[in-house]
């Protein structure tokens, strides 16, 4: 059934159609709707779960990994202060291997204060041990929250997951969206079977507890290993998605218009969207650019990006965070994969911190910067901060 | 495609009208997307919401900034915002006034089309709220979407957000705001639009941390007290009329007025007096003080 939807709606609904089993939340603009809409399907008495209302973002985590420890199936979402205030029990979840699965609405960290997008608030979490993956529109909020549980809840993976949407420009945005009726949802996604973590009276056991140095190393190997293991479950969940229902996302990155390319854009969230509309444009002109739209940083897409690397001659990563002193967080993955492996020029595009409008125009101007260091062999500039007052571009 | 921007202020649904549009374009076999955008998030405030159509899928995520179409849900926008920045030329302005088209002058190569939306809605919802009667004016001084299609698009958002009895109320005062919708060729502008300047400091100018201490920059003033220029009454309905006469100065009014703008009338020798003081420039007309007092003193009228 297509509906016209936001994006915290579309979140919420696929919530119903995983047939999650506990949701513990608190409400934080601009995730506060995905709460909403939950507590009233629960009211209505379409959605059959465990509605815990806590009194904190700390709270609410602790419960739903408490939850997932009973081997329901837990979900909750926060976006920014609420993500932060979550930092704690984050690595709690993914410690304890628990395949919670939670939309973040991705809104600048104060201070200072804002409500708009920026990814200021999720990037600090990318050593928590979370699957972190990226979305453009609200088709891919509803299809990657059903698929999240498929990719956590899988044997080889066993870790929670974050599906990133940016705050407004999807939460708050509707826009058409195939909404899965719930036998095609239980064919996909069938209930949870937890084998490693179950607490159960009849059958006691304790997770995360107490560990001595002769045990964690090798509990972070694990982890870690999982993590590289969950590259391959990505791809087969996309695989299987697409041929059940004829939406292929392309697993860990999505190339738009890379063949023959001579510069690739790196994107992540909405700007994907804006940004392939730019591409056609230019393609118009006749300039051979490329999109590669990186759905995951965690895990990073590594092998995909060498690829691309090496298909082009020059790349260029854009950015909705900062991180001081340093660059863009997508840009220190990005660079950090490539090392050793090309000579090409890289260089980091800030666009849209604080929730400003990235228009076709700054990724115009990022497309035509790449094409210039192409043509050069060397970075014109590195770290270049889009339409900010008083700096050179 | 086509493209719409929305003004109104926080509570008069502009976001849900921006919505409804959306989904009454899909309903004609369109792709259609609609999104607000948000200053500080209160009733009264000025906020826009943008509708974005097209036959094919829509992948920009930008903002509006050249719109087809525009709707005001509130005239008193007009001498506040330039609501035709960006129309494109033979683009329609769609206003919520009791003025007729040809006594606003928004400007020329553009059509005008006005509606009481509010008195719409007194009517058949006995609520000023506008956003549904709009869109009934919306349909018939552009064409661009059917009142079939409008009303299915009330059903859809409404009917899912407040339920179906409400929506098809809803829908009836859309049908009666598109019978009572006039269009006219627009007037040009008797004087151009003063746009307010904006302060937009450089990375230099900016101050550290965001601490910005009271000061007057070309936009007007900045910082603390900065709200003795934004004066925000101009969003009101209905307006508190008071008869001193009944009042008894026990001051529930004041206690309750969610804006502090009652104050007690004192008298000469500074004790109270019975009676109160509004201030309108920043009454919102929310009629908690009508409602909270006990002698009737208070009428809200529009």
């Amino acid at each position: 059934m297509k509906r016209v939807v936001t994006g915290n709606y579309a979140a919420a609904f696929a919530a119903m159609r995983a047939r999650v089993n506990v949701v513990a939340a608190f409400p934080i603009t601009p995730q506060t709707f995905i709460v909403e809409h939950i507590s009233e399907f629960v009211n209505d008495g379409i959605m059959d779960c465990e509605f815990i209302r806590v009194e904190s973002e700390h709270s609410a985590m602790s419960a739903t990994v408490s939850a997932s420890a009973t081997g329901a199936r837990a979900f909750t979402a926060t976006a920014s202060q609420g993500l932060a205030l979550m930092h704690e029990i984050l690595f709690t979840a993914s410690g304890m291997r628990l395949p919670i699965v939670m939309p973040v609405v991705n809104r600048t960290l104060a201070a200072p204060i804002g409500i708009w997008a920026e990814m200021n608030d999720v990037m600090p979490e990318r050593d928590a041990g979370w699957i972190l993956a990226f979305v453009e529109d609200n088709q891919e909020v509803h299809d990657m929250v059903l698929q999240a549980y498929r990719i956590a809840e899988d044997n080889r993976v066993l870790l929670p997951m974050m599906v990133n949407l940016d705050a407004f420009i999807l939460s708050h945005t509707v826009e058409p969206v195939d909404l899965m009726e719930p036998e095609d949802a239980d064919r996909f996604l069938p209930s949870y079977k937890p084998e490693h973590a179950y607490l159960d009276p009849e059958r006691p056991m304790g997770v995360g507890i107490f560990t001595p140095p002769e045990y964690i190393q090798e509990e972070r190997y694990q982890t870690h290993a999982a993590m590289e293991g969950s590259k391959q479950v990505i791809k087969e969940v996309n695989d299987e998605f697409a041929k059940m229902f004829g939406r292929d996302y392309g697993g860990l990155v999505e190339e738009y218009r890379m063949d023959d390319a001579e510069v690739a854009l790196l994107t992540l969230g909405t700007v994907t969207s804006t940004a392939r509309e730019v591409v056609d444009n230019l393609r118009a002109e006749g300039k051979k650019v490329g999109l590669v739209k990186v759905r995951f940083l965690r895990p990073y897409p590594t092998d995909e990006i060498r690829s691309v690397a090496s298909r082009v001659k020059a790349i260029g990563i854009y950015d909705r965070a900062i991180s001081y002193g340093v660059g863009g967080p997508a840009y220190i993955e990005a660079r950090s994969a490539l090392y050793g492996h090309t000579d090409i020029p890289i260089s980091n595009y800030l666009a849209g911190i604080g929730g400003r409008d990235v228009m076709l125009s700054d990724i115009e101007f990022m497309f035509n910067d790449l094409l210039k260091n192409a043509e050069s062999g060397k970075v014109r500039k590195e770290l270049v901060w889009i339409n900010t007052r008083g700096v050179e571009q | 495609m086509f493209e719409v921007r929305f003004h109104g202020r926080g509570g008069q649904g502009a976001v849900m009208a921006a919505q409804a549009l959306a989904s009454a374009a899909f309903s004609e076999g369109n792709y259609a997307v609609a999104f607000p955008y948000f200053g500080a998030e209160r009733r009264g405030a000025p906020v826009l919401a943008f509708t974005r159509v097209d036959s094919k899928k829509i992948y920009r995520k930008t903002q509006v900034y050249e719109p087809d179409f525009v709707v005001v849900l509130d005239d008193s926008l007009l001498e506040m915002v330039d609501v035709t920045e960006g129309l494109k030329d033979g683009g329609v302005v769609v206003v919520n006034t009791r003025k007729k088209p040809e006594e606003l002058a928004l400007g020329e190569n553009i059509k005008v089309a006005t509606v009481d939306a509010t008195g719409v809605a007194l009517e058949v919802l006995g609520q000023p709220i506008t956003n549904s009667s709009i869109l009934g004016a919306f349909a018939k001084a552009t064409g661009a979407v059917s009142m079939d299609a409008i009303e299915k698009g009330i059903m859809d958002i409404f009917g899912n957000k407040i339920g179906m009895k409400i929506a098809e109320k809803n829908c009836r005062a859309a049908k009666a705001a598109y019978d009572r919708t006039i269009s006219a060729d627009g007037r040009p502008r008797e004087k151009e639009f003063e746009k307010k300047p904006k302060w937009l400091p450089d990375v230099k100018e900016l101050p550290i941390g965001g601490a910005g201490v009271k000061m007057e920059t070309n936009a007007g003033m900045i910082g603390p007290g900065s709200f003795l220029e934004n004066k925000t009454g101009g969003w009101r309905t209905f307006m508190p009329i008071v008869e001193n006469d009944k009042c008894v100065a026990c001051q529930l009014c004041w206690y309750f007025c969610p804006e502090g703008c009652i104050t007690m009338v004192p008298y000469d020798n500074n004790r109270f007096k019975k009676g109160i003081a509004i201030d309108l420039d920043y009454c919102k007309g929310c009629g908690i003080c009508a409602h909270e007092c006990p002698t009737h003193a208070i009428e809200m009228k529009r």
